[in-house]
């Protein structure tokens, strides 16, 4: 499935906004929940059967524990580290994982393009292009640090925390500070940042899923809207 | 007429004590192919610099002197002016690429400068056939090896049509048939009447392709050949000025492309390597993970079911890029938790965990591999007995004592790389791994990177160095281990003299 930018931008948009909201009734729960497969969707269109099934659990759990275990009056550490879990697996997963899909499968040339067609400034445009061409930059330092410390052995930093914390940030603060420079130069010698108007190869043309789901997504926002405030 | 014209140039980087180029005169016509050579910190990125503007309008500093290309006074000219005039290929792959995509980062350039789409569509079908890059279009970055990652630089500059094109270091990560291709790029670029800069410390490949070569010492240009002085130097003339050979045996080509017959000789004393295997694809279950045997063939990414590894010695691990010499060591050390192989040595088996107790690899980029905030904790994070005088002998031995207080960071690449080793040593390894150790390195320092990897194996530690550096085995390497598909193509000594 290849959705345009923009539908992935407004589902990002839409999928924080309702899972954000606290549902008080059934029905918005309802609203909420079918929302929420949608990560589960894009996660297997990427064939990321075993995420999805993780994922899938992990909010199940999650569902089950805030229904029938906890609720406002839970006391004790082991109540409230759940309501951490609960909280953020509820909250926060369904819309990390929305994201995560776009940064995924946008390529940098469609988001560009997708940003002049919103008539959004270059300069923010390209800023936030640089973020998106950071994530897989990082995620490879991070990895290659990480294999140096467990072969040094010094996976936990000896046992204590700022340590274990510290010998990671320093050389991925390095390394990324060293890539972010020699990426700028590269990218100014090839004429970013000049006056003339970006142009783009890239056109982009919303399809017939690009409308299904934008007016799902509008529909659903709506209703959720109006019956947890209006009604 | 001269497309390039530096006249009595000097510059001093911001912040450093020295000047960096030194009342540098250098004119370029027209259509010519330029080699900058000489060694590392000699000034050569700096010239390439000053011609496409970087210095001074992105490196500031101190500037004296005109620079004119292709008509413009670079002090004058803001960068974005300079982009269809002069294109740069970097030496790192990982980070001059905008992109993720390939297609993205070949038309980013022609995008920036606002062309029309159809216009940058067919600048971009005629470079992609140009350099045969139809396979590797539609593919992330990530994903490429070196050799890919540095022909999709050269398209995207390309792309651009500039006049002007610098090559700084370019073959610093590829291996030989890699570099054959960016030689036919380069030969391309000539034919099309290009003017080419290339800064290089490998001169192998170029020496029938350049018209003028400058060797540059200490920011001044101290001599210069035409093509054909240059291509007849003798070797000890090329010994002298500390530059790598321009002439490569073919009995070295043959080693280091992993084009000798197959065949592994018996050694004594040795280690034994049993069942190491290792794929990158998915695993075949969803929860218990599939132990791979010898018979799952073209699954495999490593596939070595045993093998006896010369105790003691210095030994070259070659094959071209991404055959699995990376994955080898990995797995060797034990940082591929899914490789299930056993060490033998001394009649000790070593599995799983403890091989990372045995093992220590020095990687590519030791800037990921030092966490502290001076020379000498970062030793004794890996001495296990904390002692201090053991330390500074460690230390001594690598001429690192005058610096032992200095943050890592602080340190050349060179200097870098001896702390890593350092600690290296420090933590008892039986067996050390180096990953291309000497890519990018002048004659000098890769000289003295062989001396080292001799020294330790001759203190009884076993050595086992990936590499693409002709140079580097024929210096110091005492067996050549040939690697083709994750399989042991053949384990031999070294032709060296």
């Amino acid at each position: 499935m290849k959705l345009d930018p923009r539908t992935k931008l407004f589902m990002i948009f839409v999928v924080s906004l309702i899972v954000m909201m606290s549902a008080t009734t059934p029905f918005l729960w309802a609203i909420r929940l079918s929302i929420t497969l949608i990560p589960i969707i894009l996660l297997i269109t990427e064939k990321k059967y075993a995420s999805a099934l993780r994922f899938l659990l992990a909010y199940g759990t999650a569902l089950v524990l805030t229904f029938y275990f906890l609720s406002a009056e839970s006391e004790g550490l082991i109540a409230s580290l759940l309501i951490g879990y609960c909280g953020i697996v509820v909250q926060f997963m369904p819309a990390l994982i929305t994201a995560w899909y776009v940064v995924r499968t946008t390529k940098i040339g469609e988001f560009m393009s997708c940003m002049q067609k919103m008539h959004i400034p270059d300069g923010i445009a390209v800023s936030l292009a640089v973020v998106m061409r950071f994530f897989p930059t990082i995620k490879e330092e991070y990895s290659s640090i990480n294999d140096a410390m467990r072969m040094r052995g010094v996976m936990f930093g000896g046992g204590n925390v700022l340590k274990m914390v510290e010998f990671r940030m320093i050389p991925l603060l390095f390394s990324c500070v060293n890539i972010g420079e020699e990426l700028s130069a590269a990218a100014i010698t090839r004429g970013l940042g000049g006056e003339a108007k970006r142009s783009s190869v890239v056109e982009l043309k919303l399809g017939v899923a690009d409308y299904l789901l934008m007016t799902f997504l509008t529909a659903a926002t709506v209703i959720f809207v109006m019956f947890k405030y209006c009604l | 007429m001269s497309i390039v014209e530096l006249e009595d140039v000097s510059f001093q980087y911001k912040g450093s004590k020295e000047g960096s180029l030194v009342n540098v005169n250098l004119n370029i016509e027209q259509g010519q192919t330029v080699l900058l050579c000489g060694a590392s910190g000699s000034g050569k990125t700096s010239i390439i610099r000053l011609i496409n503007g970087l210095i001074p309008h992105y490196y500031s500093g101190e500037l004296e002197g005109e620079i004119r290309v292709a008509d413009h006074d670079i002090k004058k000219t803001e960068l974005y002016e300079l982009a269809g005039k002069v294109g740069t290929v970097f030496q790192n792959p990982r980070s001059q690429f905008f992109s993720v995509d390939t297609d993205g980062e070949i038309v980013f350039g022609p995008e920036n400068i606002g062309l029309e789409p159809k216009e940058i569509k067919a600048r971009m079908n005629d470079v992609v056939a140009e350099m045969n890059l139809e396979e590797i279009l539609g593919r992330s970055i990530f994903d490429l090896s070196g050799g890919q990652k540095q022909r999709i630089a050269c398209a995207s500059v390309a792309a651009l049509m500039p006049n002007i094109i610098l090559l700084d270091e370019p073959s610093s990560n590829l291996d030989f048939d890699s570099i054959e291709l960016l030689r036919g790029i380069i030969l391309e670029w000539k034919r099309q009447g290009k003017t080419i800069v290339i800064s290089e410390h490998r001169l192998w490949y170029l020496k029938d392709a350049v018209d003028r070569v400058l060797y540059i010492e200490n920011g001044r240009i101290a001599k210069e050949w035409n093509g054909e002085e240059f291509a007849c130097l003798s070797e000890d003339e090329v010994k002298a000025y500390k530059l790598r050979p321009v002439v490569l045996e073919e009995e070295l080509i043959k080693e280091i492309r992993g084009d000798c017959s197959s065949s592994v000789c018996e050694t004594d004393p040795s280690i034994v390597l049993k069942d190491f295997y290792f794929s990158y694809k998915k695993r075949p279950y969803l929860i218990l993970k599939k132990k791979f045997k010898e018979s799952d063939g073209d699954l495999l990414n490593l596939n070595i079911p045993e093998l006896k590894i010369p105790e003691g010695k210095v030994i070259g691990l070659v094959g071209p890029n991404g055959t699995g010499k990376s994955t080898f060591l990995r797995c060797l050390c034990g940082l591929e938790g899914d490789c299930k192989g056993k060490i033998i040595s001394d009649g000790v088996t070593y599995k799983g965990g403890q091989r990372l107790k045995m093992c220590y690899m020095v990687m590519q980029d030791v800037n990921h591999q030092l966490f502290t905030d001076s020379v000498k904790s970062e030793v004794m994070l890996s001495l296990k007995d904390k002692d201090t005088k053991r330390c500074d002998e460690i230390l001594d031995s690598l001429g690192l004592l005058e610096y032992k207080d200095t943050h890592p960071m602080a340190l050349s690449g060179g200097q870098k790389q001896r702390v890593a080793i350092a600690s290296a040593i420090a933590s008892d390894a039986k067996i050390l791994l180096f990953d291309e150790p000497t890519s990018g390195l002048d004659y000098s320092h890769m000289e003295k990177v062989a001396e080292l990897l001799k020294r330790l194996s001759l203190s009884g530690a076993t050595v086992i160095v990936s590499t693409h550096d002709p140079e580097l085995i024929s210096e110091c390497c005492d067996y050549v281990l040939g690697l083709n598909h994750g399989k042991v193509l053949y384990l031999k000594e070294s032709a060296r003299d």
